[in-house]
């Protein structure tokens, strides 16, 4: 199935911006067998000085400009069209192994490339860092011997029932561990608390942000989402959504990934003026007809 | 070991030079200078011997000649956290260390073998990560590891010298091996300090610094320099180099405008660099200058507030994405803070046979990683033998010593090793050698640690022969910091006698003239903004000590001063110049006195007042620190000069009090000359030049002005005595005597204050030059178009100036005002203040810088 995502950023300034410089993470990355990118374009108002497109350290997609004019408005758009094959939700089906011997696994550096590269994702990174409140949250799923994506299926559920989707009660400043004591917040503190008691665990997890289909059922859909990926060895990274507790299927389109939202937050920038800044965002990903 | 001796053995020893009798190394340590037997070793034998002649009491002189050297040069080591002021005067001791030349020679080939591997190691885990996949380097020591940043995988550095300048910590343990205790290798800090110290003890001991065949210094930093110039992008004949700093406030700061100005690169701070079409740029007065390689004094995460820390308010945004499009270079480059940690020394002596195919040289102190189990279970058990710390250095990190915790702290400390493993390391405690130090109760046994610097050439690595020795400040302190006050040494690496050292005998280009401003590069915008307020502010504090050398006289009653002003001329002139209310005019002559007398102390000493001269020269400092490197030492000289003449305590007794005021005011007034005459005889006329003048100027202009009114207000029979007072502020009254022959009059001294363009104190004077340095500005010839605002004010101020006749303006109303000079001074000054202004909106409009995300 053909969907166009468009993705739209839009900042007003109190004061005019002299210039700006930034990096945006908006268009997908191509994810076989499941997602495979067609095209995709960024367009900034007013004209940049530049415009390149780079990969990251992860392999995200990066459009890098700056603006070099004086502004009062900045408009940001990418829209890409991607195919994406409808994956079955696998609940049923999650690999066996147990969660200890996927922590020995990664622990012991073994030999595969996957888990090596994995092994990065294990550890405390700017945003979220294990911690011993986290790991005791996240005691009960992982009981002894139980499958990893069995436990961790059944910790987005707990996260998703435990913390109260609400805008506007957390930022991104906020330590992870206030955000935990007060149990709100949106997907991205979702992913974060799921990631780090993950850690706690020490098994690997990393930050994806991405869009949902509009018009699902699902929480996230109107701006950029975020969910979660876990490392099991010799299967793979399973994506789980504990914002809306469910493991992403072709409703989920995958953006970026990075340790935290920090290496993949959407546009980030650095202007010289401007004052206080209000920022709009539209989303949306619909069926090329 | 000292198994010979008693500890505390003071017995006359006849083999042991003077001062150095009673000197009792501590048993169980290596002692630098001496053998457990008590006789000097070999290499130290000169110096004993010279310091034995010498004596106690000839040494101490000699070490505060060179603590008044520090001083007068300026430098300084910030220390953080410190509510004084944060700057203290840098700490030398008059004994050097000494290292014997086939000694060094090993240490030197350790160093540069340890600096190899290193930059090798950069190479690979920001490139191909195959010590990894070979399991050579575990993967967790790098993923967890803070400093390993990724924006700048993938980069490969000109010649792959990713480590430009290296440092290593070294000491000496019991048996007389040297250990290596930490690595620099972003930005090292020191070596300025080390050339500060030659300078200094290659002054104070000058005999025996010869005696020894002490190595020079200067070679090393001028192969640095063409180094650097081998890293520039494309390889560019003259590549622009400047050197980023993270201003005043940093611990170092001293030692980055010494290096900046001993190799010529312009010194800058985050903000006067931009990057456009990912180039980076320089902001000057006359526009954006090219930046081909940035040498930085600045840790990796600060460097790029948009792809590294986003709370970096130092960096420069956009400058990964400028080094990643090859054209810029960074030195060291970003990211080599990652092999800075503790936490890969334990893998150094297998990636050292594994990438060189050799032997580590020197061994690390003992390290254990607890991310490994073997280890790991190694510190569990033997907690209280080792010192624990960060795996990934932390700022303002303090080791942990378990042996001092009691049972629950280490069972709680076990713990977050087992929780954290990879996150912390364990070191042995290494018994640290000492060394003899001058401290008031003799020479007495200190700890060292040895700080030797590499380079890259160009192909491979040299080491400065030489270094930055330290040492604790208490017997018992293993800690050897500068932040926790330790003190420093000079370090004699000695050469051999028949090998002649090259001629250059100065680490500064000792007949290079030296402009009081550096003229090789253009100047930044944001100093160009210190300039100017260096200009007013100094002539504030001369404003000040003028007029209150001036009034003071009026206080004493006597004759003989040979001034003439009386107590009533002086109150009246402070009330129009709002130092006093207007009631103090009426008081009884004893309170009055008393009054005058308590003004002037808080107007000389009291940094709190404002608008006194203190507070003045607290602002002459503050925007004089970011200027440093562009100021010549005498220049900086004097104004250490002036700021020491007003630190000294004012006696108590008022009578004596006038004197010492006096006094002091007459050589503050020399100073202040000096000051002048340096920036006057000793610098070229550069657009900073230009700016400190049109400070100056206008500062002077203000001040005139309303000098003028003040005294003119007066009405006869006291306006004589005002009149000669306001000659002698501007010091005109010999060239009124001269020119006039006559008794007071208003209109002369108008004519000679306001009209004479000659009088480099009159107020026509300050506009026409005023004038003159804002034609010389770039962007304000005519041709260019539109002439700036403050030009055009200017040129109308003085016309206007010119256009008024001294005796129309001492005309007075039926109620004895001065209309037409009011009118006259009121837009002069709005004028002066508009020219202010305009120079801001065009030059110094420094917005600031906010952050935007989603």
């Amino acid at each position: 199935m053909r969907y166009q995502a468009t993705h739209i950023t839009r900042y007003s300034y109190q004061m005019p911006v002299s210039h700006c410089v930034s990096e945006a993470r908006i268009t997908p990355r191509s994810l076989p067998p499941g997602q495979r990118v067609i095209e995709t374009r960024v367009q900034v108002e007013p004209e940049p000085m530049v415009l390149e497109t780079r990969q990251d350290y992860f392999g995200n997609h990066v459009a890098a400009f700056s603006v070099f004019r004086p502004h009062a408005k900045l408009t940001v758009t990418a829209r890409s069209i991607v195919e994406i094959e409808p994956r079955a939700a696998a609940d049923h089906a999650l690999p066996a192994l147990a969660w200890e011997d996927a922590r020995e696994r990664l622990a012991s550096g073994e030999a595969h490339e996957a888990s090596l590269a994995a092994s990065e994702f294990i550890f405390n990174s700017p945003y979220v860092a294990a911690a011993p409140k986290l790991a005791a949250y996240a005691r009960p799923s992982f009981e002894p011997g139980r499958p990893l994506a069995e436990a961790a299926r059944e910790l987005a559920t707990r996260i998703h029932t435990d913390f109260r989707y609400e805008p506007k009660a957390t930022s991104i400043d906020m330590p992870l561990l206030d955000v935990f004591e007060l149990r709100r917040g949106v997907c991205q503190d979702f992913a974060h608390i799921m990631i780090g008691a993950l850690r706690s665990c020490r098994l690997a997890a990393r930050y994806v942000s991405g869009y949902l289909r509009s018009g699902a059922d699902l929480q996230g859909s109107e701006a950029s989402h975020a969910w979660v990926s876990v490392f099991i060895p010799g299967h793979g990274w399973l994506d789980l959504d504990p914002t809306n507790d469910v493991i992403p299927s072709g409703g989920h389109l995958t953006v970026a990934w990075g340790r935290d939202f920090g290496d993949v937050t959407p546009i980030k920038g650095v202007s010289l003026g401007g004052g206080k800044h209000t920022v709009a965002v539209e989303v949306s990903v619909r069926p090329v007809v | 070991m000292a198994g010979q001796r008693t500890v505390n053995d003071t017995r006359v020893d006849p083999k042991r030079p003077r001062p150095l009798r009673g000197y009792a190394p501590i048993d169980g340590h290596w002692d630098e200078a001496f053998r457990p037997s008590g006789i000097p070793r070999r290499h130290w034998r000169t110096l004993a011997v010279a310091v034995g002649r010498m004596g106690f009491d000839q040494l101490t002189r000699r070490w505060q000649t060179g603590q008044q050297l520090i001083q007068a040069n300026g430098v300084t080591y910030n220390v953080y956290g410190d509510p004084q002021g944060k700057e203290r005067p840098w700490l030398l001791d008059p004994i050097p260390m000494v290292i014997a030349e086939d000694e060094w020679a090993s240490i030197e080939k350790a160093v540069v073998q340890r600096a190899t591997l290193l930059n090798a190691m950069l190479v690979d885990l920001y490139g191909g990560q195959r010590l990894i996949r070979s399991r050579n380097f575990p993967s967790a020591l790098l993923f967890a590891n803070p400093h390993f940043l990724r924006p700048c995988a993938g980069i490969a550095p000109a010649g792959g010298a990713w480590i430009h300048s290296y440092a290593a910590d070294l000491a000496r343990s019991p048996n007389g091996q040297w250990w290596v205790i930490a690595d620099r290798t972003q930005a090292p800090s020191g070596l300025g300090y080390a050339l500060e110290n030659r300078l200094v003890s290659a002054r104070t001991l000058p005999a025996v610094f010869d005696q020894c065949h002490v190595r020079q210094l200067t070679g090393f930093l001028d192969t640095q320099r063409e180094a650097l110039q081998t890293l520039a992008p494309n390889r560019r004949d003259h590549p622009r180099i400047v050197l980023l700093t993270p201003g005043p406030n940093n611990e170092t700061y001293f030692e980055h405008s010494f290096l900046a100005r001993h190799w010529g690169f312009p010194m800058v701070e985050g903000a006067d660099l931009t990057v456009r079409d990912h180039r980076v740029f320089m902001k000057t007065l006359a526009g954006l200058e090219p930046v081909d390689l940035i040498l930085r004094r600045m840790d990796d995460a600060f460097c790029d507030p948009l792809e590294l820390r986003g709370d970096s308010v130092l960096g420069v945004p956009g400058l990964m994405q400028a080094v990643r499009s090859g054209n810029v270079a960074v030195a060291n480059a970003l990211g080599s803070g990652l092999v800075e940690t503790a936490a890969p020394m334990a893998f150094l002596p297998s990636l050292c046979r594994h990438m060189l195919g050799e032997d580590l040289k020197m061994p690390s102190v003992a390290t254990w990683w607890c991310g490994q189990a073997g280890p790991r279970r190694y510190v569990l058990d033997h907690l209280d033998e080792v010192v624990i710390k960060s795996a990934f250095r932390r700022p303002g990190e303090i080791p942990l010593f378990p042996a001092q915790m009691d049972a629950r702290a280490r069972r709680e400390l076990a713990a977050r090793i087992e929780a954290e493993p990879e996150q912390f390391v364990a070191q042995e405690q290494v018994a640290v050698s000492t060394v003899p130090v001058r401290t008031d109760d003799g020479l007495v046994p200190r700890h060292v640690l040895l700080r030797v610097f590499a380079g890259w050439d160009g192909h491979s690595y040299s080491v400065l022969p030489g270094g930055l020795t330290r040492v604790s400040m208490e017997a018992n302190s293993p800690v050897v910091s500068m932040q926790a006050g330790g003190g420093s040494k000079d370090t004699w690496v000695l050469g051999s006698l028949d090998e002649p050292e090259p001629a250059a005998a100065s680490p500064r280009p000792a007949n290079a003239p030296e402009s009081s401003l550096h003229p090789a590069s253009r100047l930044p915008s944001r100093l160009a903004d210190n300039l100017f307020w260096l200009g007013r502010y100094t002539e504030r504090v001369e404003g000040g000590v003028r007029l209150v050398r001036a009034l003071s006289p009026s206080l004493s009653g006597e004759e003989d001063f040979g001034h003439t002003v009386t107590l009533e001329t002086a109150v009246q002139f402070l009330v129009s110049l709002n130092y006093l209310a207007p009631e103090f005019a009426n008081m009884p002559i004893a309170q009055t006195r008393w009054q005058l007398s308590r003004l002037f102390s808080g107007l000389l000493y009291d940094p709190s007042r404002t608008s006194g001269i203190g507070w003045n020269l607290a602002n002459v400092r503050r925007v004089t620190w970011p200027l440093k490197e562009r100021l010549s030492h005498d220049t900086w000289r004097v104004l250490q000069q002036l700021e020491t003449e007003f630190s000294r305590r004012p006696p108590t007794n008022p009578e004596q009090r006038l004197v010492s005021q006096m006094n002091l005011l007459d050589r503050v007034i020399v100073i202040l000359s000096a000051f002048a005459g340096l920036l006057l005889e000793n610098t070229t006329r550069n657009d900073g030049w230009r700016f400190f003048e049109i400070g100056k100027r206008l500062e002077r202009g203000l001040e005139m002005s309303e000098l003028l009114l003040a005294a003119m207000s007066n009405v006869p029979p006291d306006i004589d005595s005002s009149l000669e007072t306001l000659l002698q502020i501007a010091d005109s009254a010999i060239t009124y005597r001269t020119r006039y022959f006559t008794a007071m009059r208003m209109d002369f001294v108008l004519e000679l204050l306001l009209m004479d363009e000659t009088n480099p104190r009159g107020l026509c004077f300050q506009m026409a030059t005023l004038v003159d340095h804002l034609r010389h500005l770039p962007g304000y010839d005519a041709a260019g178009g539109e002439i700036p605002e403050a030009l055009q004010v200017a040129t109308a101020s003085l016309a206007a100036l010119r256009r008024a006749l001294p005796e129309e303006l001492a005309e007075r109303d039926a109620d004895g005002a001065l209309p037409r000079l009011e009118d006259l001074m009121a837009k002069f000054k709005a004028s002066l203040y508009d020219i202010s202004d305009a120079l801001a909106d065009r030059h110094f409009s420094h917005l600031t810088v906010s952050r935007l995300s989603s």
